[in-house]
């Protein structure tokens, strides 16, 4: 034990020993060291002096930088505000009212080629059609349509005069006044709302050069009148009810008989050729259309109408000309459309008993961009197809099946082509036919 | 035949009549002024929003579009536009609201 106690004590003396006497690192400076050291601090001491006062500069140099940005932007600001404020004073209608009236012109105009069976092919048709349209006030409205046609002078038999005529036909001549919000009283040579073809024919618009066989040939396109017309809106999405009632001339007979073959749906104008006052008959007709027309949303909607007339055609007033219109139109979305008319029409005579004219036409279109194929041509073209048929109450029936094409440049400037393969009860009717047509509307 | 004629005067003399002098207002051509608060009925659940009001330009697509390729606004000056427009309510049927909406659309972008 004391042995122990021993070895621990001088052990520790030991150490405390080693501690204590610990040799130490002596390091002499020099003075030129020192100086040296001395001079090297100085150095940085300046260098460091120099680095701030860079740095002031710098910052000054980054506030002037700031301020000269925020003027730019400032400037900026002012600018497009300005433009804005320029474009929009460009955009805003002229701060007065508009002059009470203006003289527009809109119309069409078509250039077609075509071929008959049994004739050469020729350029067939060279048509200007404008309507032009004399705003008085916000209520007064007059509009006029011609259609002005190059033709060959003389009979078309073969053998003809020499040189050519220009034919100019008045389509439709109307005063509008707006009696209110739900009321148009129209008058003049009226086009007639019997189905919707006869108002909605411009050549630009109808997708098939050729009408259908029912227009013109069992209906009368126009009539010399007065007319009520006008739309109650529905709801909120743009669904209204639409009406049109009138009163008109309506159909004469060529020779002033009952007799069947005479009847003349556009002739009864109430004045002849030599300037006399003459209606051909005592009574005027009367007729009307009522539609609905109902769009779920913009390019998706449904037309339905019903329209008739009826009225005395012969000049002794002995006989009624009547006519009942059942016409539809669908779109779903924008490239595709269904349309077609149904006219049932009947009229007495003095020799042959009640005859029954009637006929149809249904047409499809589509427009090809709605496969969306990545081709500018296919995306122009639209394909469209029609049947339309025709029984003219007189023993002759014709059936006619068309497909074409519509190829659009413009919103307005379209080439048509279509292929008509029409099929008569009378053999030697039968013909095929191709139509190339080019319309501008404008 | 003369029995025919006097119900076919009759009747439109009678239709004429009533636009003429019920005020014409058989249905409201805009939305109310300010849509109805929505409601909630226990047994029905609550009740459809009002439907929005269509713009001028749906109210051109819906009414334009259907009948002709579209037309750019700015082929016409606004003073056309009030023309053409007061020609396309009358010829197509166009209710008078929207009629005003698609002219306002129009004039807004019209040409120089």
């Amino acid at each position: 034990m004391k042995i122990h106690s021993l070895i621990l004590g001088a052990a520790t003396t030991g150490c405390a020993t080693g501690l204590a006497f610990a040799p130490h690192a002596s390091a002499a400076v020099s003075d030129e060291d020192f100086n040296s050291l001395k001079s090297m601090v100085q150095q940085l001491n300046d260098s460091v002096q120099s680095l701030k006062q860079e740095h002031n500069q710098d910052q000054q140099t980054i506030q002037q930088l700031r301020e000269q940005l925020g003027q730019t932007q400032t400037l900026a600001t002012n600018a497009v505000q300005t433009a804005q404020a320029a474009q929009a004073q460009a955009n805003k209608p002229p701060s007065g009212p508009f002059a009470t009236h203006n003289f527009s012109m809109v119309g069409d105009a078509e250039v077609q080629y075509g071929k008959v069976d049994g004739s050469h092919s020729a350029f067939a048709l060279a048509d200007f059609a404008p309507i032009f349209l004399y705003r008085a006030n916000d209520n007064i409205l007059f509009e006029a349509g011609f259609d002005v046609m190059l033709q060959n002078t003389g009979p078309g038999s073969g053998q003809h005069a020499s040189g050519s005529s220009t034919s100019i036909g008045l389509s439709f001549a109307q005063l509008d006044y707006i009696y209110n919000d739900y009321v148009t009283i129209v008058a003049g040579d009226m086009l007639l709302p019997l189905g919707t073809y006869n108002e909605r024919s411009a050549g630009w618009l109808t997708k098939i050069p050729d009408a259908p066989l029912l227009d013109d040939q069992i209906l009368p396109s126009s009539g010399i009148g007065a007319q009520l017309r006008g739309a109650i809106p529905v709801g909120q999405s743009g669904e209204s009810l639409t009406y049109a009632v009138y009163g008109a001339n309506g159909p004469s007979s060529m020779d002033g008989s009952g007799n069947a073959g005479q009847l003349d749906l556009g002739g009864n104008v109430g004045i002849n050729d030599n300037g006399s006052s003459d209606n051909l008959h005592s009574h005027p007709s009367g007729g009307g259309r009522i539609g609905w027309f109902y769009p779920w949303k913009p390019h998706y909607d449904l037309e339905l109408g019903i329209s008739g007339q009826t009225g005395e055609w012969d000049d002794a007033g002995n006989h009624l000309w009547s006519a009942a219109v059942l016409d539809a139109a669908l779109h779903i979305g924008p490239n595709f459309e269904a349309k077609g008319e149904y006219a049932n029409t009947w009229y007495g005579t003095s020799d042959s008993g009640t005859i029954h004219p009637h006929g149809l036409w249904v047409q499809a279109a589509y427009k090809l961009a709605g496969l969306n194929l990545d081709f500018p041509v296919v995306n122009n073209l639209e394909l469209v197809g029609r049947f339309d048929n025709l029984n003219d109450g007189l023993g002759a029936k014709t059936d006619r099946y068309t497909l074409g094409y519509i190829y659009y440049f413009t919103n307005t400037l379209l080439f048509e082509g279509d292929y008509e393969i029409l099929h008569s009860s009378d053999p030697g009717q039968n013909h095929n036919d191709f139509v190339l047509q080019l319309s501008y509307g404008f | 035949m003369k029995k025919q004629k006097l119900i076919l005067w009759s009747v439109s003399a009678l239709a004429v009549a009533c636009l003429f002098g019920s005020g014409l207002t058989p249905v409201r051509a805009d939305a109310p002024a300010q849509a109805p608060a929505q409601t909630t009925d226990k047994k029905a659940g609550p009740k459809p929003a009002p439907a929005k009001k269509l713009t001028g330009a749906e109210l051109y697509q819906i009414n334009c579009n259907r009948c002709h390729p579209e037309r750019y606004a700015t082929e016409w000056t606004p003073a056309q536009w009030k023309t053409l427009v007061l020609h396309m309510r009358v010829r197509a049927n166009i209710p008078a609201a929207q009629a005003k909406a698609i002219l306002k659309y129009l004039q807004e972008d019209a040409g120089n």
